[in-house]
Protein backbone atom coordinates (compact mmCIF):
# COMPACT_ATOMS: atom_id res chain seq x y z
CA UNK A 1 0.00 0.00 0.00
CA UNK A 2 3.03 2.24 -0.29
CA UNK A 3 3.04 5.29 -2.62
CA UNK A 4 5.45 6.42 -5.10
CA UNK A 5 6.43 9.85 -5.16
CA UNK A 6 6.14 10.54 -9.03
CA UNK A 7 9.74 11.22 -9.60
CA UNK A 8 9.58 10.71 -13.12
CA UNK A 9 11.07 11.75 -16.58
CA UNK A 10 12.50 14.98 -15.24
CA UNK A 11 14.07 13.55 -12.59
CA UNK A 12 15.39 10.39 -14.67
CA UNK A 13 17.29 13.07 -16.35
CA UNK A 14 18.37 15.24 -13.59
CA UNK A 15 20.02 11.79 -11.49
CA UNK A 16 21.93 11.79 -15.55
CA UNK A 17 23.00 15.17 -15.57
CA UNK A 18 24.11 15.62 -11.95
CA UNK A 19 26.04 12.34 -12.05
CA UNK A 20 28.04 13.90 -15.28
CA UNK A 21 28.56 17.43 -13.91
CA UNK A 22 29.69 15.57 -10.60
CA UNK A 23 32.27 13.20 -12.55
CA UNK A 24 33.47 16.03 -14.98
CA UNK A 25 33.95 18.48 -12.24
CA UNK A 26 36.10 15.99 -10.25
CA UNK A 27 37.66 14.66 -12.67
CA UNK A 28 38.65 17.68 -14.03
CA UNK A 29 39.85 18.60 -10.54
CA UNK A 30 42.09 15.40 -10.23
CA UNK A 31 43.77 15.85 -13.98
CA UNK A 32 44.58 19.56 -12.60
CA UNK A 33 46.31 18.58 -9.21
CA UNK A 34 47.50 15.19 -9.95
CA UNK A 35 47.90 15.84 -13.74
CA UNK A 36 50.37 17.54 -15.90
CA UNK A 37 50.31 21.00 -17.29
CA UNK A 38 49.49 18.99 -20.90
CA UNK A 39 46.23 18.08 -19.23
CA UNK A 40 45.08 21.53 -18.86
CA UNK A 41 42.67 21.24 -21.30
CA UNK A 42 40.64 17.82 -19.84
CA UNK A 43 40.46 20.36 -16.77
CA UNK A 44 39.26 23.43 -18.86
CA UNK A 45 36.85 20.47 -20.65
CA UNK A 46 35.38 19.15 -17.35
CA UNK A 47 34.98 22.82 -15.37
CA UNK A 48 33.19 24.49 -18.42
CA UNK A 49 31.03 21.34 -18.45
CA UNK A 50 29.97 20.89 -15.08
CA UNK A 51 29.12 24.74 -15.44
CA UNK A 52 25.82 24.20 -17.93
CA UNK A 53 24.84 21.14 -16.45
CA UNK A 54 24.73 22.16 -13.26
CA UNK A 55 22.43 24.91 -14.35
CA UNK A 56 20.06 22.15 -16.33
CA UNK A 57 20.07 20.54 -12.85
CA UNK A 58 18.38 23.04 -11.03
CA UNK A 59 16.28 24.27 -13.38
CA UNK A 60 15.07 20.57 -13.61
CA UNK A 61 14.18 20.01 -9.80
CA UNK A 62 12.94 23.04 -9.99
CA UNK A 63 10.58 22.72 -12.32
CA UNK A 64 9.52 19.26 -11.18
CA UNK A 65 8.38 20.79 -8.19
CA UNK A 66 4.68 20.77 -7.08
CA UNK A 67 5.01 24.74 -6.57
CA UNK A 68 8.25 25.53 -8.11
CA UNK A 69 7.96 29.12 -7.11
CA UNK A 70 8.60 27.68 -3.72
CA UNK A 71 11.53 26.19 -4.68
CA UNK A 72 13.46 28.78 -2.11
CA UNK A 73 11.36 27.21 0.85
CA UNK A 74 14.13 24.64 0.85
CA UNK A 75 16.58 26.77 2.05
CA UNK A 76 14.24 27.22 5.27
CA UNK A 77 16.14 24.74 6.94
CA UNK A 78 19.20 22.44 7.04
CA UNK A 79 18.56 18.70 7.68
CA UNK A 80 22.26 17.35 7.76
CA UNK A 81 19.84 13.66 8.02
CA UNK A 82 18.38 14.07 5.56
CA UNK A 83 19.73 13.66 1.43
CA UNK A 84 16.48 15.74 -0.03
CA UNK A 85 17.51 18.80 2.04
CA UNK A 86 21.17 18.41 1.85
CA UNK A 87 20.83 17.80 -1.48
CA UNK A 88 19.53 21.40 -2.35
CA UNK A 89 22.39 22.78 -0.50
CA UNK A 90 24.64 21.36 -1.70
CA UNK A 91 23.59 21.57 -5.39
CA UNK A 92 23.71 25.21 -4.69
CA UNK A 93 26.97 25.28 -3.29
CA UNK A 94 28.32 22.97 -6.02
CA UNK A 95 26.94 25.17 -8.71
CA UNK A 96 28.88 28.30 -7.02
CA UNK A 97 32.46 26.37 -7.59
CA UNK A 98 31.22 25.01 -10.69
CA UNK A 99 31.00 29.15 -11.84
CA UNK A 100 34.71 29.89 -9.86
CA UNK A 101 36.17 26.97 -11.50
CA UNK A 102 34.70 27.62 -14.95
CA UNK A 103 36.23 31.29 -14.35
CA UNK A 104 39.68 30.06 -13.34
CA UNK A 105 39.92 27.51 -15.93
CA UNK A 106 40.63 30.33 -18.57
CA UNK A 107 43.63 31.67 -16.20
CA UNK A 108 47.18 30.09 -15.77
CA UNK A 109 48.09 32.84 -13.48
CA UNK A 110 45.75 31.82 -10.90
CA UNK A 111 46.47 28.23 -11.27
CA UNK A 112 47.15 27.89 -7.97
CA UNK A 113 43.70 29.02 -6.46
CA UNK A 114 41.85 26.55 -9.47
CA UNK A 115 43.46 23.76 -7.92
CA UNK A 116 42.52 24.59 -4.21
CA UNK A 117 38.81 25.58 -5.14
CA UNK A 118 38.50 22.29 -7.35
CA UNK A 119 39.98 20.03 -4.54
CA UNK A 120 37.39 21.72 -2.27
CA UNK A 121 34.68 21.37 -5.23
CA UNK A 122 35.15 18.21 -5.89
CA UNK A 123 34.06 17.29 -2.69
CA UNK A 124 30.24 18.78 -3.65
CA UNK A 125 30.97 16.67 -7.23
CA UNK A 126 31.34 13.55 -5.68
CA UNK A 127 28.33 14.55 -3.21
CA UNK A 128 26.29 15.48 -6.47
CA UNK A 129 26.81 12.24 -8.27
CA UNK A 130 26.21 10.18 -5.47
CA UNK A 131 23.48 11.74 -3.20
CA UNK A 132 20.91 10.80 -5.32
CA UNK A 133 21.65 7.21 -5.19
CA UNK A 134 21.15 7.57 -1.08
CA UNK A 135 18.03 9.79 -1.43
CA UNK A 136 16.56 6.59 -3.19
CA UNK A 137 17.75 4.45 -0.70
CA UNK A 138 16.47 6.47 2.31
CA UNK A 139 12.93 6.01 1.01
CA UNK A 140 10.40 3.37 2.26
CA UNK A 141 9.88 2.06 -0.72
CA UNK A 142 10.81 -1.62 -2.15
CA UNK A 143 14.13 -2.30 -4.08
CA UNK A 144 14.68 1.32 -3.45
CA UNK A 145 14.70 1.66 0.18
CA UNK A 146 16.69 -1.94 0.64
CA UNK A 147 19.57 -0.78 -1.49
CA UNK A 148 22.73 -0.22 0.33
CA UNK A 149 24.76 0.58 -2.42
CA UNK A 150 22.33 2.53 -4.46
CA UNK A 151 24.66 6.16 -3.47
CA UNK A 152 27.63 4.19 -4.26
CA UNK A 153 26.32 2.83 -7.85
CA UNK A 154 25.64 6.18 -9.01
CA UNK A 155 28.78 7.28 -8.36
CA UNK A 156 30.73 5.26 -9.86
CA UNK A 157 28.51 5.75 -12.82
CA UNK A 158 28.39 9.76 -12.66
CA UNK A 159 32.52 8.94 -12.57
CA UNK A 160 32.18 6.75 -16.01
CA UNK A 161 29.88 9.28 -17.82
CA UNK A 162 31.61 12.65 -16.99
CA UNK A 163 34.86 11.37 -17.74
CA UNK A 164 33.05 9.81 -20.95
CA UNK A 165 31.39 13.40 -21.56
CA UNK A 166 34.97 14.87 -20.94
CA UNK A 167 36.37 12.65 -23.59
CA UNK A 168 33.65 12.95 -26.29
CA UNK A 169 33.93 16.86 -25.76
CA UNK A 170 37.47 16.82 -25.98
CA UNK A 171 37.20 14.72 -29.80
CA UNK A 172 34.95 17.45 -30.63
CA UNK A 173 36.95 20.00 -30.27
CA UNK A 174 40.27 18.48 -31.31
CA UNK A 175 41.66 18.97 -28.50
CA UNK A 176 41.97 14.73 -28.24
CA UNK A 177 45.24 14.42 -29.02
CA UNK A 178 48.17 13.01 -27.28
CA UNK A 179 47.79 11.66 -23.56
CA UNK A 180 44.91 13.82 -22.24
CA UNK A 181 42.66 11.53 -24.54
CA UNK A 182 44.90 8.45 -23.49
CA UNK A 183 44.38 9.63 -19.78
CA UNK A 184 41.13 10.21 -19.58
CA UNK A 185 40.34 6.89 -21.47
CA UNK A 186 42.17 4.95 -18.70
CA UNK A 187 40.46 6.86 -15.84
CA UNK A 188 37.38 6.38 -17.49
CA UNK A 189 38.38 2.29 -18.36
CA UNK A 190 38.86 1.82 -14.41
CA UNK A 191 35.83 4.03 -13.48
CA UNK A 192 33.44 1.09 -15.50
CA UNK A 193 35.39 -1.53 -13.58
CA UNK A 194 34.34 0.07 -10.42
CA UNK A 195 31.11 -0.04 -11.56
CA UNK A 196 30.81 -3.01 -12.65
CA UNK A 197 32.11 -4.49 -9.49
CA UNK A 198 30.21 -2.07 -7.17
CA UNK A 199 26.70 -3.03 -9.45
CA UNK A 200 27.87 -6.97 -8.75
CA UNK A 201 27.92 -6.66 -4.92
CA UNK A 202 24.54 -4.33 -5.40
CA UNK A 203 22.98 -7.37 -7.28
CA UNK A 204 23.96 -9.92 -4.83
CA UNK A 205 23.19 -8.11 -1.46
CA UNK A 206 20.02 -7.35 -3.01
CA UNK A 207 19.12 -10.61 -4.02
CA UNK A 208 15.28 -11.04 -4.83
CA UNK A 209 14.81 -7.43 -4.00
CA UNK A 210 16.38 -6.21 -7.52
CA UNK A 211 13.93 -7.82 -8.99
CA UNK A 212 11.72 -5.01 -10.47
CA UNK A 213 15.23 -4.43 -12.25
CA UNK A 214 16.83 -7.91 -13.32
CA UNK A 215 13.37 -9.59 -14.32
CA UNK A 216 10.10 -8.46 -15.75
CA UNK A 217 9.44 -5.49 -18.35
CA UNK A 218 13.06 -3.49 -17.40
CA UNK A 219 14.84 -6.46 -17.40
CA UNK A 220 15.77 -6.41 -21.24
CA UNK A 221 16.83 -2.55 -20.44
CA UNK A 222 18.63 -3.42 -17.56
CA UNK A 223 20.61 -6.40 -18.93
CA UNK A 224 21.36 -5.49 -22.26
CA UNK A 225 21.30 -1.61 -22.18
CA UNK A 226 23.03 -0.97 -18.85
CA UNK A 227 25.40 -4.27 -18.37
CA UNK A 228 25.95 -5.21 -22.11
CA UNK A 229 26.03 -2.59 -24.30
CA UNK A 230 26.43 0.44 -21.30
CA UNK A 231 29.05 -1.30 -19.78
CA UNK A 232 30.39 -4.60 -20.87
CA UNK A 233 31.14 -3.66 -24.49
CA UNK A 234 32.29 -0.13 -23.78
CA UNK A 235 35.31 -1.71 -21.51
CA UNK A 236 35.36 -3.82 -24.22
CA UNK A 237 36.05 -1.76 -27.40
CA UNK A 238 37.94 0.62 -25.06
CA UNK A 239 40.67 -1.98 -23.52
CA UNK A 240 40.67 -3.53 -27.11
CA UNK A 241 41.40 -0.15 -29.37
CA UNK A 242 41.09 3.03 -27.17
CA UNK A 243 43.70 4.26 -29.42
CA UNK A 244 41.39 4.73 -32.44
CA UNK A 245 39.19 7.59 -31.82
CA UNK A 246 36.17 6.18 -33.51
CA UNK A 247 36.46 3.26 -30.99
CA UNK A 248 36.93 5.37 -27.92
CA UNK A 249 34.54 7.87 -28.95
CA UNK A 250 31.81 4.68 -29.55
CA UNK A 251 32.46 3.93 -26.61
CA UNK A 252 32.25 7.27 -24.57
CA UNK A 253 28.60 7.12 -26.04
CA UNK A 254 27.74 3.95 -24.74
CA UNK A 255 28.83 4.79 -21.36
CA UNK A 256 26.15 7.85 -21.33
CA UNK A 257 23.70 5.74 -22.86
CA UNK A 258 24.27 2.83 -20.02
CA UNK A 259 24.38 5.69 -17.16
CA UNK A 260 21.03 6.89 -18.38
CA UNK A 261 19.49 3.67 -19.08
CA UNK A 262 20.95 3.04 -15.39
CA UNK A 263 18.98 6.35 -13.48
CA UNK A 264 15.89 4.99 -16.27
CA UNK A 265 15.46 1.57 -14.84
CA UNK A 266 16.33 2.60 -11.12
CA UNK A 267 13.38 5.35 -11.33
CA UNK A 268 10.78 3.99 -13.27
CA UNK A 269 11.09 -0.09 -12.75
CA UNK A 270 8.89 0.76 -9.50
CA UNK A 271 7.22 3.52 -10.36
CA UNK A 272 5.00 2.06 -13.65
CA UNK B 1 4.79 20.43 25.81
CA UNK B 2 1.31 19.50 26.09
CA UNK B 3 0.27 16.04 27.09
CA UNK B 4 0.69 13.89 23.70
CA UNK B 5 -2.88 13.29 22.36
CA UNK B 6 -3.78 9.94 20.40
CA UNK B 7 -6.70 8.85 18.43
CA UNK B 8 -7.27 4.99 19.50
CA UNK B 9 -8.91 2.95 16.83
CA UNK B 10 -10.41 -0.45 18.12
CA UNK B 11 -11.18 -2.20 15.25
CA UNK B 12 -13.13 -4.64 17.22
CA UNK B 13 -16.12 -2.17 17.66
CA UNK B 14 -16.36 -1.14 14.14
CA UNK B 15 -18.94 -1.88 12.51
CA UNK B 16 -18.02 -0.13 8.90
CA UNK B 17 -20.52 2.77 8.81
CA UNK B 18 -17.76 5.08 7.53
CA UNK B 19 -19.41 7.95 9.48
CA UNK B 20 -15.97 8.83 10.31
CA UNK B 21 -15.15 8.55 6.76
CA UNK B 22 -17.74 11.27 5.96
CA UNK B 23 -16.91 13.10 9.06
CA UNK B 24 -13.21 13.77 7.77
CA UNK B 25 -14.56 14.75 4.05
CA UNK B 26 -17.21 17.09 5.52
CA UNK B 27 -15.02 19.10 8.52
CA UNK B 28 -11.34 19.27 6.51
CA UNK B 29 -13.61 20.24 3.06
CA UNK B 30 -11.97 17.19 0.93
CA UNK B 31 -13.75 17.36 -2.38
CA UNK B 32 -15.41 14.58 -4.14
CA UNK B 33 -13.86 11.15 -6.20
CA UNK B 34 -14.72 8.92 -8.83
CA UNK B 35 -15.13 5.93 -6.84
CA UNK B 36 -13.04 2.67 -8.02
CA UNK B 37 -14.05 -0.89 -8.11
CA UNK B 38 -12.24 -2.44 -4.98
CA UNK B 39 -13.83 -5.80 -4.79
CA UNK B 40 -15.07 -5.05 -1.46
CA UNK B 41 -17.46 -2.71 -0.11
CA UNK B 42 -14.13 -0.52 0.49
CA UNK B 43 -13.79 2.34 -1.22
CA UNK B 44 -11.34 3.68 -2.16
CA UNK B 45 -8.99 1.05 -2.05
CA UNK B 46 -6.17 3.63 -0.84
CA UNK B 47 -5.74 6.71 1.18
CA UNK B 48 -6.08 9.43 -1.64
CA UNK B 49 -5.57 13.27 -1.54
CA UNK B 50 -8.60 13.61 -0.33
CA UNK B 51 -9.33 10.54 2.16
CA UNK B 52 -7.60 10.78 5.12
CA UNK B 53 -9.55 8.42 7.01
CA UNK B 54 -10.61 5.44 5.28
CA UNK B 55 -12.67 2.27 6.23
CA UNK B 56 -10.84 -1.24 5.17
CA UNK B 57 -13.26 -3.95 4.41
CA UNK B 58 -11.08 -7.40 4.87
CA UNK B 59 -12.74 -10.31 4.22
CA UNK B 60 -11.66 -13.15 5.99
CA UNK B 61 -12.38 -17.13 4.55
CA UNK B 62 -13.69 -18.93 7.95
CA UNK B 63 -12.68 -23.08 8.82
CA UNK B 64 -16.36 -23.30 7.93
CA UNK B 65 -16.63 -21.98 4.54
CA UNK B 66 -18.24 -18.73 5.53
CA UNK B 67 -16.49 -15.09 4.69
CA UNK B 68 -16.19 -12.71 8.23
CA UNK B 69 -15.64 -8.95 8.20
CA UNK B 70 -12.43 -7.13 9.36
CA UNK B 71 -13.49 -4.00 9.51
CA UNK B 72 -10.64 -0.98 10.44
CA UNK B 73 -10.85 2.54 10.21
CA UNK B 74 -7.94 3.46 9.30
CA UNK B 75 -5.58 6.59 9.52
CA UNK B 76 -2.17 8.30 9.37
CA UNK B 77 -0.11 7.12 12.38
CA UNK B 78 1.20 10.72 13.54
CA UNK B 79 4.22 8.37 14.02
CA UNK B 80 6.79 9.80 16.88
CA UNK B 81 8.82 8.94 14.49
CA UNK B 82 8.03 9.56 11.43
CA UNK B 83 9.40 8.81 8.08
CA UNK B 84 7.68 12.02 6.30
CA UNK B 85 8.90 14.59 9.24
CA UNK B 86 12.33 13.37 8.56
CA UNK B 87 12.26 13.70 4.43
CA UNK B 88 10.65 16.88 4.59
CA UNK B 89 13.19 19.64 3.59
CA UNK B 90 11.31 22.40 3.89
CA UNK B 91 9.78 22.26 7.64
CA UNK B 92 6.28 22.19 5.83
CA UNK B 93 5.69 18.94 8.05
CA UNK B 94 5.72 19.58 11.48
CA UNK B 95 5.12 18.10 14.92
CA UNK B 96 2.88 20.25 16.89
CA UNK B 97 2.56 20.79 20.67
CA UNK B 98 0.48 17.87 21.12
CA UNK B 99 2.85 15.64 19.65
CA UNK B 100 0.86 15.32 16.09
CA UNK B 101 2.38 15.39 12.36
CA UNK B 102 0.90 18.50 10.06
CA UNK B 103 1.51 19.04 6.95
CA UNK B 104 1.42 23.38 6.63
CA UNK B 105 0.45 23.60 3.20
CA UNK B 106 1.25 27.26 3.11
CA UNK B 107 5.49 25.68 3.23
CA UNK B 108 5.30 22.74 1.15
CA UNK B 109 6.71 22.62 -1.99
CA UNK B 110 5.62 19.59 -3.92
CA UNK B 111 8.85 17.78 -3.51
CA UNK B 112 7.29 14.48 -2.65
CA UNK B 113 10.33 12.59 -0.57
CA UNK B 114 7.58 12.22 2.06
CA UNK B 115 4.97 10.26 0.10
CA UNK B 116 8.20 8.31 -0.70
CA UNK B 117 9.49 8.13 3.28
CA UNK B 118 5.65 7.06 4.57
CA UNK B 119 5.75 3.20 5.36
CA UNK B 120 2.35 3.61 5.29
CA UNK B 121 1.80 4.99 2.04
CA UNK B 122 -0.31 7.38 3.83
CA UNK B 123 0.71 10.74 2.10
CA UNK B 124 -0.26 11.56 -1.06
CA UNK B 125 0.83 14.45 -3.61
CA UNK B 126 -2.42 16.48 -5.10
CA UNK B 127 -1.96 17.30 -8.29
CA UNK B 128 -4.23 20.54 -8.55
CA UNK B 129 -2.17 22.58 -4.91
CA UNK B 130 1.02 20.69 -6.03
CA UNK B 131 1.54 19.99 -2.38
CA UNK B 132 1.75 16.60 -0.44
CA UNK B 133 -1.77 16.09 1.69
CA UNK B 134 -2.59 13.92 4.74
CA UNK B 135 -4.67 13.89 7.83
CA UNK B 136 -4.28 16.83 10.01
CA UNK B 137 -5.54 15.09 13.23
CA UNK B 138 -7.85 17.74 12.66
CA UNK B 139 -5.73 20.14 13.58
CA UNK B 140 -7.74 23.30 13.93
CA UNK B 141 -9.78 21.39 15.93
CA UNK B 142 -7.53 20.31 18.47
CA UNK B 143 -6.53 23.91 19.21
CA UNK B 144 -9.65 24.70 20.22
CA UNK B 145 -10.41 21.99 22.44
CA UNK B 146 -12.35 19.63 20.28
CA UNK B 147 -11.41 15.86 19.46
CA UNK B 148 -11.16 15.54 15.27
CA UNK B 149 -14.35 15.14 13.37
CA UNK B 150 -13.75 10.88 13.14
CA UNK B 151 -13.71 10.44 16.87
CA UNK B 152 -16.63 12.86 16.99
CA UNK B 153 -18.79 10.68 14.60
CA UNK B 154 -17.63 7.26 15.39
CA UNK B 155 -21.36 5.88 17.09
CA UNK B 156 -19.49 2.72 18.35
CA UNK B 157 -16.73 4.65 20.00
CA UNK B 158 -14.87 2.32 17.91
CA UNK B 159 -12.36 5.57 17.15
CA UNK B 160 -11.58 7.03 20.75
CA UNK B 161 -9.42 10.41 21.37
CA UNK B 162 -7.95 11.50 24.64
CA UNK B 163 -4.65 11.43 26.13
CA UNK B 164 -2.19 8.96 24.49
CA UNK B 165 -1.34 7.89 28.17
CA UNK B 166 -5.15 7.57 28.92
CA UNK B 167 -5.65 5.46 26.06
CA UNK B 168 -2.88 2.82 26.12
CA UNK B 169 -3.86 2.06 29.45
CA UNK B 170 -7.52 1.28 28.39
CA UNK B 171 -6.61 -0.52 25.05
CA UNK B 172 -3.97 -2.48 27.19
CA UNK B 173 -7.47 -3.75 29.18
CA UNK B 174 -9.32 -3.96 26.23
CA UNK B 175 -6.93 -6.26 24.39
CA UNK B 176 -6.43 -8.47 27.75
CA UNK B 177 -10.77 -8.86 27.56
CA UNK B 178 -10.81 -9.51 23.91
CA UNK B 179 -8.42 -12.35 24.34
CA UNK B 180 -10.25 -13.70 27.16
CA UNK B 181 -13.35 -14.07 25.21
CA UNK B 182 -11.25 -15.99 22.58
CA UNK B 183 -9.86 -13.58 19.93
CA UNK B 184 -6.45 -15.30 20.34
CA UNK B 185 -5.00 -12.84 17.60
CA UNK B 186 -6.25 -9.71 19.53
CA UNK B 187 -3.37 -7.46 19.18
CA UNK B 188 -2.34 -3.35 19.73
CA UNK B 189 -0.25 -1.95 16.60
CA UNK B 190 1.79 0.92 17.63
CA UNK B 191 0.77 1.20 21.21
CA UNK B 192 4.20 0.73 22.79
CA UNK B 193 6.23 3.42 22.89
CA UNK B 194 9.26 1.59 23.26
CA UNK B 195 8.42 -0.30 19.71
CA UNK B 196 8.77 0.80 15.87
CA UNK B 197 8.50 4.39 15.00
CA UNK B 198 8.76 5.41 18.82
CA UNK B 199 4.65 4.29 18.76
CA UNK B 200 1.98 6.19 16.98
CA UNK B 201 0.18 8.96 18.30
CA UNK B 202 -3.08 7.25 16.49
CA UNK B 203 -3.28 3.41 16.91
CA UNK B 204 -4.75 0.26 16.44
CA UNK B 205 -6.21 -2.89 18.20
CA UNK B 206 -6.39 -5.52 15.67
CA UNK B 207 -8.22 -8.82 15.44
CA UNK B 208 -5.87 -10.31 13.36
CA UNK B 209 -2.06 -10.19 12.43
CA UNK B 210 -0.88 -7.05 10.61
CA UNK B 211 -0.07 -7.96 7.50
CA UNK B 212 -3.99 -9.47 7.34
CA UNK B 213 -4.66 -5.43 7.01
CA UNK B 214 -1.96 -5.05 4.76
CA UNK B 215 0.09 -3.48 7.66
CA UNK B 216 4.08 -3.73 7.60
CA UNK B 217 4.91 -5.93 10.74
CA UNK B 218 7.77 -4.02 11.78
CA UNK B 219 7.57 -0.45 10.07
CA UNK B 220 11.07 1.43 9.96
CA UNK B 221 12.20 5.15 9.77
CA UNK B 222 14.04 5.09 6.04
CA UNK B 223 16.44 7.67 7.41
CA UNK B 224 18.32 4.96 9.13
CA UNK B 225 20.29 4.38 6.22
CA UNK B 226 21.42 7.61 5.87
CA UNK B 227 24.98 7.33 7.52
CA UNK B 228 26.12 3.76 6.40
CA UNK B 229 24.77 4.74 2.59
CA UNK B 230 26.90 7.54 2.89
CA UNK B 231 29.81 6.14 3.93
CA UNK B 232 29.33 3.28 1.07
CA UNK B 233 29.30 6.39 -1.51
CA UNK B 234 32.26 7.36 0.14
CA UNK B 235 33.99 4.56 -0.64
CA UNK B 236 33.07 4.30 -4.20
CA UNK B 237 34.65 7.85 -4.49
CA UNK B 238 37.70 6.70 -2.78
CA UNK B 239 37.81 4.46 -5.35
CA UNK B 240 36.98 6.22 -8.69
CA UNK B 241 39.08 9.40 -7.37
CA UNK B 242 42.31 7.05 -6.76
CA UNK B 243 41.64 5.47 -10.45
CA UNK B 244 41.33 9.01 -12.37
CA UNK B 245 44.54 10.30 -9.63
CA UNK B 246 46.21 6.95 -10.86
CA UNK B 247 45.42 7.64 -14.61
CA UNK B 248 46.52 11.17 -14.76
CA UNK B 249 49.50 10.50 -12.92
CA UNK B 250 51.58 7.58 -14.11
CA UNK B 251 50.88 8.36 -17.53
CA UNK B 252 51.88 11.78 -16.65
CA UNK B 253 55.31 11.42 -15.51
CA UNK B 254 56.27 9.04 -18.08
CA UNK B 255 55.36 11.41 -20.84
CA UNK B 256 56.55 14.49 -19.39
CA UNK B 257 59.80 12.99 -19.05
CA UNK B 258 59.65 11.75 -22.75
CA UNK B 259 59.65 15.54 -23.37
CA UNK B 260 61.80 17.00 -20.68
Amino acid sequence: MLKTPGWEWMIVVYFFVGGIAGGAYFTAALADTFGTRRDGTVTRVGYLLALPLVALCGILLIADLGVPTRFMNMLRVFKFWNPMSIGAWGVGIFGLFSVVSAGLSFSERLATLRRGVGLVGMIFGFFLASYTGVLLSTTAQPFWGEARLMGALFLASGASTGMAAVSLVLLLIGGATGEGWRKIRWADRSSMVIELVVLGVFLAALGAAARPITTGHFAPLFWGGLVGAGLLVPLGLDIVAHRVKVVGALSAVLVLVGGFVLRYVVLMSIQS
Amino acid sequence: MARTLAMFTDTSLCIGCRACQVACKQWNELGQEVPEWTGTYQNHAHFTDKTFRLVRFIEEPKPQGQMAWLLMSDVCKHCADAGCLNACPTGAIERTAFGTVNINQDVCNGCRYCVSACPFGVVTFNHDTGTAHKCSFCNDRIHNGLGPACAKACPTESIQFGFRDDLVAKATKRVAALQAMGFKEAQLYGADSQGFLGGLNAFFLLLAKPATYNLPDNPQVPQRNVVRDSVFSLGSALLVGLGAIFAFRRRGEGKESDHA
